[in-house]
């Protein structure tokens, strides 16, 4: 970090971890308000159906109920949510936008949308008198697989679109085509990943309370932006934007989904609370939550690497459909994100990359943690894979080859990435993070010696090594507010709320490097519109990028109020002075000098005049925007012994070298990395969302739908290096989703190692212990 | 989901034909038909509870419609199943035929598509309960055959 | 129905409806507000509390089942303000993220400890492994526990 950052103990335990141990720590579930009520929603059963009526009047009757809503009875406020992602401006781009409606009128167009919404005394009354409402449904055939939803003839999500066609982006960099012609090798593939739940392990849940004689309406919410959500809710429901305060206060894990969707549940509560009066709470139940939860990760890809006899890579060219689910709010984040993915730390001049988003009949997708960014990799390290074994090349030698030099930075690949802003790499060093992970799990030896005596007794064992680039970082920008009180508490304020990445002690700590004070002095507020109202959200690997950069500026300028006060008072210039252990005092002298505390106090007399260009209090605000965001990037290696009998899969060691840049708490950055690669390894290898062709989830529960446990998930070891990123003043990158991005294509790749000679190739995540016994069967190698 | 299969009916075609019209019998015989009542020309309406591994006792509103009717060889039955847990939608195609060996036999094949909360949680065991369903459904026919026929209701 | 139930040492004497959840009783009626519901169908194990000393998931307890009963939960565990050497461990070992999980973890450990002071790495694994956590990826917290039984890392 820059010499006035000092690293402020780095590894030191989290300042929040003492509320969460004690169950002293405020969920939103946790929120009880005298005279509150609660909600359950009814929601579709059927995928696809024309409503014909629903009739709520046995509902309304139930002692205990206080309001039943359907569509009829939400007057103009049954408005589609608002687009919340705009598509980059990408020639020739299509977009159709469809947004979910609070609750469905004319059609469900997937299971577990909200029909109606009962409000009673309690949840148990609540969910009583879901079962007396009547609803008249027409049952549609549903769209469920990808392809059959484009055929001509196909049964249509909206009827008012010509097709299931939600967008379609062609992204062109140099010209395929002809490299195509020159090269040696051509290897075409199609590759699947499907589906997967975020399962954060607390569910949603919104409490909304209108104070009707002080016109403001507060909303607790599960939210990874309070920001966007807090203008949203103003401007559909006619508030001033300062008459509406939206809280997020510790939120169990976010993942992704708990962006701001506007899910129905988001959109009603508020209303509701506004015309009955009364606070209302609705906590979603794990199956709601495998219905009306996002998801991620449903895509096809048609693709083909282009190479010389040598392995280098001359161009790619992928087609890919994209699961988009029954409405599109969130926009092409995620396909644009596996598109710009793909091309990963390579060296790849012509790119030729074409998706088309497709509606279907199933629960709504939007960003899971990677966020697209792991289809990308999964082509790119695939291809690069069998390219190697038809090249008769090491594994690791072809993505040497490959990688850009050090030389290369920053590398501007002529295409936009999902923020807008085209995509450029700021800055990386590949090619030592590829040798040091080679290094680190032991790739010659393993593969000279201890494969070849495991092979002949008779045991299947496998080593994967896998590379990735990840942008994260993004804007538009993020603000912190820093201010020292009377009693030298430093208390930063900042609007991107916390889903248990560490900001109460990451911003601290940054704050604390910058005013030498202890990181334990340092009480950060994050995730209340009351207490900072700018900015946008905790998303794509940005918190710690974006409003640390934040804090960083704004103790920056709290440091230089604080020495321009001390100056006047000690009658000294502020060039001599210096900040050292929570006070400010004499360069170089031993003098106890003056406490930031007492500074702020005299900061704020009670007689005299604030000069003209000052301000009061030893406070500021500063805000941070990228140009564009912050690539980081990593190499992950595995070694796994396949059981073919049983197609078990038993991950023996797991290393991860990475580079987000410098990093602030590097404890913090490797628990974001175990965490990332136990959710790849699930998506890896055990979570799979099962849908049927009619658009019902088959698996909705955590006894069918496998999350890994402690057993499941070996011990992770990690490397860092820090690369320091040119677009921010403290060299941060991002690293929230790294874990989990190049997990499935390495899964792949060892367990196909593992199994060499039993012709199986893989080409598709999840591979669930099943799946691997039918490719077993047949061999799968074309 | 799929379900066919082909049972003998210990007695001849055309009892089995008018047992497999009458509400009444369908009630006793289907496992947890609690009433089915004629409501027009080939077609009932009733209630059915069914228990799939965690969802127990979910009640179903079924409305049953026979089609295609070739007396006394083939029909279909619609059945149209809703509840406060799911719902389950089916056509079956059923067709009667005079083995040499004697008796009636009777080919099955049904589609079935259920949905909602059953489908969500139960989807692992619904296959199986549809099956043991059938089998008990089936059997239970074949006893209340017996007992017409014993009854001499009908030809032997 | 009158329901008795000891909750962290303080007996509490209710008229409760007899479906009420035993996890319900516990959030809404006591605000004993750190046990947390995340599944609802006993699998994540985020709910877990002692039932006279043993892991029980209080999402697939009813609470007139408790009459009679000793519950605890994670409020239970600090001793005035102080963390209890299990709950240190966790912050020094980083682990908990979100903390939602942590609660039933901490229950689940409490147990688990009292019965294998001394455990090795696959055991603390084994113990973890009906606790669901999607933040940690669970090393942390495999190390936490090997902190508490004195072992610097496992």
């Amino acid at each position: 970090m820059p010499a006035d950052t000092r690293d402020r103990n780095a590894r030191v335990p989290r300042n929040e971890d003492a509320r969460l141990l004690t169950g002293r720590a405020r969920f939103v579930d946790d929120v009880r308000l005298p005279d509150m009520l609660h909600v359950a929603f009814l929601r579709s059963d059927y995928a696809h159906a024309r409503l014909r009526g629903v009739d709520a009047s046995a509902a309304r009757r139930r002692p205990g109920v206080a309001a039943v809503y359907t569509a009829a009875d939400l007057g103009d406020y049954s408005k589609p949510a608002p687009l919340l992602v705009p598509p980059p401006p990408i020639p020739g781009l299509v977009f159709h936008a469809c947004t979910h409606l609070p609750l469905a009128t004319d059609k469900v167009r997937h299971v577990g949308e909200p029909i109606a919404m009962v409000v009673a005394e309690s949840r148990y009354v609540a969910e009583d008198a879901l079962a007396d409402i009547v609803v008249e449904a027409e049952p549609l055939e549903a769209v469920g697989d990808l392809e059959a939803a484009l055929a001509p003839g196909a049964p249509r999500v909206h009827d008012h679109l010509e097709s299931n066609a939600a967008a379609h982006v062609v992204q062109r960099k140099g010209d395929y085509a002809s490299a195509r012609t020159r090269a040696d090798l051509v290897i075409a593939r199609r590759l699947l990943y499907d589906r997967g739940a975020a399962a954060a392990i607390e569910n949603r849940a919104i409490v909304a309370q209108w104070d009707a004689p002080a016109e403001e309406l507060t909303v607790w919410d599960t939210t990874q932006a309070p920001i966007p959500i807090r203008n949203g809710l103003a401007r559909m429901l006619g508030l001033l934007e300062s008459q509406v305060r939206v809280v997020a206060p510790f939120v169990g894990g976010g993942f992704g989904p708990k962006i701001m969707m506007f899910y129905p549940e988001e959109l009603l509560l508020p209303w509701a609370a506004m015309r009955l009066g009364r606070p209302l709470k609705w906590t979603e139940d794990r199956q709601e939550n495998f219905h009306a939860t996002t998801q991620e990760r449903g895509q096809v890809h048609d693709a083909e690497m282009a190479l010389t006899r040598d392995g280098r890579i001359l161009g790619v060219r992928d087609r890919f459909l994209f699961d988009t689910g029954a409405y599109d709010p969130y926009g092409l984040t995620i396909p644009i994100n596996t598109q710009c993915t793909l091309l990963g730390p390579y060296d790849i001049q012509h790119y030729d990359s074409e998706f088309t988003a497709v509606f279907t009949n199933r629960t709504l997708v939007s960003p899971v943690r990677g966020a697209g960014r792991q289809h990308g990799v999964f082509v790119s390290e695939r291809l690069l894979d069998i390219a190697a074994r038809e090249l008769g090349l090491d594994r690791v030698e072809i993505r040497k080859r490959n990688l850009l030099g050090p030389d290369r930075f920053p590398h501007d690949h002529r295409i936009l990435f999902q923020d807008s802003a085209p995509l450029v790499y700021d800055s990386g060093d590949y090619l030592p993070a590829l040798e040091q992970a080679a290094d680190m799990i032991g790739y010659d030896a393993f593969r000279r010696d201890e494969q070849p005596r495991a092979r002949a007794a008779g045991r299947h064992v496998g080593v994967g090594i896998a590379c990735y680039v990840e942008g994260t970082g993004i804007g538009p920008y993020e603000g912190a507010r820093v201010t020292v009180e009377p009693g030298g508490t430093v208390r930063v304020a900042t609007g991107v709320g916390t889903q248990g990445q560490g900001h109460y002690t990451v911003f601290a700590q940054i704050v604390a490097g910058v005013l030498d004070v202890e990181v334990t002095a340092v009480q950060v507020v994050t995730g209340d519109t009351r207490e900072f109202q700018w900015g946008t959200g905790t998303f794509a690997s940005r918190g710690a990028v974006v409003a640390g950069s934040a804090c960083h500026a704004a103790a920056l300028a709290v440091r230089d109020k604080a020495l321009a006060v001390a100056s006047r008072l000690l009658d000294m210039p502020a060039d001599r002075l210096e900040l050292a252990a929570g006070r400010v005092r004499v360069r170089g002298s031993s003098d106890a000098g003056v406490a930031l505390g007492e500074l702020a106090a005299e900061a704020n007399p009670l007689r005299g005049a604030v000069r003209p260009g000052t301000e009061p209090g030893l406070e500021a605000t500063a805000y941070f925007g990228p140009d564009r965001g912050s690539t980081a990037s990593g190499v992950h290696a595995m070694i796994v012994e396949v059981d073919p009998e049983t197609a078990m899969v038993d991950i023996t060691r797991y290393v991860v070298v990475h580079d987000c840049g410098r990093m602030i708490n590097p404890t913090i950055v490797e628990g974001q990395i175990h965490g990332g690669v136990a959710h790849g390894i699930g998506n890896a290898f055990f979570e799979q969302l099962v849908y049927d062709d009619q658009g019902q989830l088959l698996n909705a529960s955590f006894m069918d739908y496998l999350l890994p446990t402690a057993t499941d998930v070996p011990p992770i070891e990690t490397a860092h290096r820090e690369t320091p990123s040119p677009f921010n003043p403290v060299g941060l990158k991002g690293v929230g989703e790294a874990g989990c991005i190049p997990t499935g294509a390495l899964f792949a790749q060892a367990v196909e190692d593992a199994l060499h000679g039993f012709g199986v190739e893989i080409t598709e995540i999840p591979l669930s212990p099943s799946r691997l016994f039918d490719l077993l069967q047949r061999g799968s190698r074309p | 989901m799929n379900l066919s299969g082909a049972f003998t009916f210990a007695g001849p075609r055309a009892t089995v034909w008018d047992l497999l019209q009458d509400p009444e019998v369908l009630a006793r015989s289907l496992p947890g038909t609690e009433r089915l009542t004629r409501v027009g020309e080939d077609r009932f309406e009733g209630a059915m509870t069914v228990s799939v591994g965690p969802v127990t006792a979910a009640r179903f509103a079924v409305t049953v419609a026979l089609g295609d009717k070739a007396p006394p060889e083939r029909f279909t039955m619609q059945i149209d199943g809703r509840g406060g847990v799911g719902f389950t939608r089916g056509t079956a195609s059923i067709a009667l035929t005079e083995p040499p060996e004697g008796g009636t036999l009777m080919d099955y094949t049904a589609d079935v598509q259920i949905g909602g909360r059953i489908a969500a949680v139960g989807q692992r065991l619904l296959e199986s309960v549809a099956r043991a369903m059938m089998r008990q459904a089936l059997d239970a026919l074949n006893r209340e055959l017996q007992a017409r026929l014993d009854a001499g209701a009908g030809p032997r | 129905m009158i329901v008795e139930v000891e909750v962290n040492g303080k007996r509490h004497r209710r008229d409760l409806e007899p479906r009420l959840l035993l996890s319900d009783f516990l959030r809404q009626d006591l605000q004993l507000t750190g046990t947390h519901v995340g599944c609802e169908h006993g699998v994540c194990g985020a709910c877990t509390v002692l039932f006279d000393g043993e892991p029980a998931r209080s999402c697939l307890m009813l609470a007139v089942q408790a009459d009679g009963h000793k519950v605890g939960t994670v409020e239970g565990l600090a001793v005035v303000n102080a963390l209890s050497p299990l709950q240190a461990a966790f912050r020094e070992a980083h682990a908990l993220q979100c903390g939602f999980c942590t609660p039933g973890f901490l229950m689940t450990l409490t147990a688990f400890l009292r019965d294998t002071p001394n455990p090795g790495p696959l055991e603390i694994r084994e113990a973890l492994s009906g606790n669901l956590c999607r933040c940690t990826g669970y090393q942390h917290i495999v190390e936490a526990v090997s902190r508490a039984c004195g072992h610097p890392r496992p």
